[in-house]
């Protein structure tokens, strides 16, 4: 099966693999177990697990003959790193907007 | 993790002062950037910025007026990309603006992201949050 690497907001965009996510975030499941709740083939669901391991949102175990799906934190580090470069982006425009206002009403 | 952005700054001037901060485009320019920025509900508009940064995101963002309530509340939509088109973001940027002691107290929240942060907590969906996302630019 070709291995498709999507970014971390294309991961996301999917409503199957957010509801994935939803249900690793709870307790690690088998690709089975998984699969069991979802109304789509076995293949289409190793295919999102697969998009979501290359992206860093789950790790795969093998224990046994089955495969353990675990949610990972790297996936997540890159939506906060978006969020973390906003934040320091508006600090300092608001802090340069503070000092054009100070001047102003020196003035 | 961080939910939003919010962020609350208090200035000395009053609102209307700083309301022509943030919708003249030579002001507007004078502390965030180049923009043909017009406080018109649906005026399409860019941003653009100069050199590089951190995340390599592409020099322009597109942006739509959203909401004009003068003196009081500005939004506009904030959507780029990275500069290899790679990946694309949309966003809200919403400004507050109230009178307090004498000054203004500003407030700025930069959402849209935020239906990231629906997947971590698994409160909301995603969908609810696509659904606010295009009330906001329907409206």
């Amino acid at each position: 099966m070709q291995t498709q690497t999507l970014d971390v907001f294309q991961v996301i965009a999917d409503p199957s693999r957010r509801q994935m996510m939803q249900m690793l975030s709870k307790d690690s499941m088998t690709i089975n177990s998984l699969a069991e709740n979802f109304d789509m083939s076995r293949p289409a669901v190793s295919k999102h697990i697969k998009i979501m391991y290359n992206a860093g949102f789950i790790s795969i175990k093998d224990i046994g003959r089955e495969r353990h799906c675990t949610l990972k934190q790297d996936g997540f580090n890159e939506l906060q790193e978006f969020i973390d470069y906003f934040d320091k982006f508006w600090a300092s425009k608001l802090k340069k907007l503070e000092t054009l206002l100070n001047n102003k009403s020196k003035k | 993790m961080q939910k939003e952005i919010k962020q609350t700054w208090h200035f000395n001037q009053s609102p209307k002062e700083v309301w022509e901060y943030l919708t003249k485009p030579e002001l507007i320019e004078q502390w965030l950037m180049k923009n043909d920025f017009k406080p018109v509900v649906g005026h399409k508009f860019c941003f653009t910025h100069a050199g590089k940064n951190k995340c390599n995101y592409d020099n322009t963002t597109y942006c739509e007026v959203l909401e004009v309530k003068p003196f009081t509340k500005l939004s506009y939509s904030w959507n780029g990309s990275t500069e290899d088109k790679s990946r694309n973001f949309n966003s809200t940027v919403v400004w507050t603006l109230a009178p307090k002691n004498n000054g203004t107290e500003l407030q700025i929240q930069h959402n849209g992201f935020t239906v990231l942060e629906d997947v971590l907590n698994h409160t909301t969906g995603w969908d609810n949050c696509l659904q606010k996302f295009a009330e906001h630019i329907n409206s």
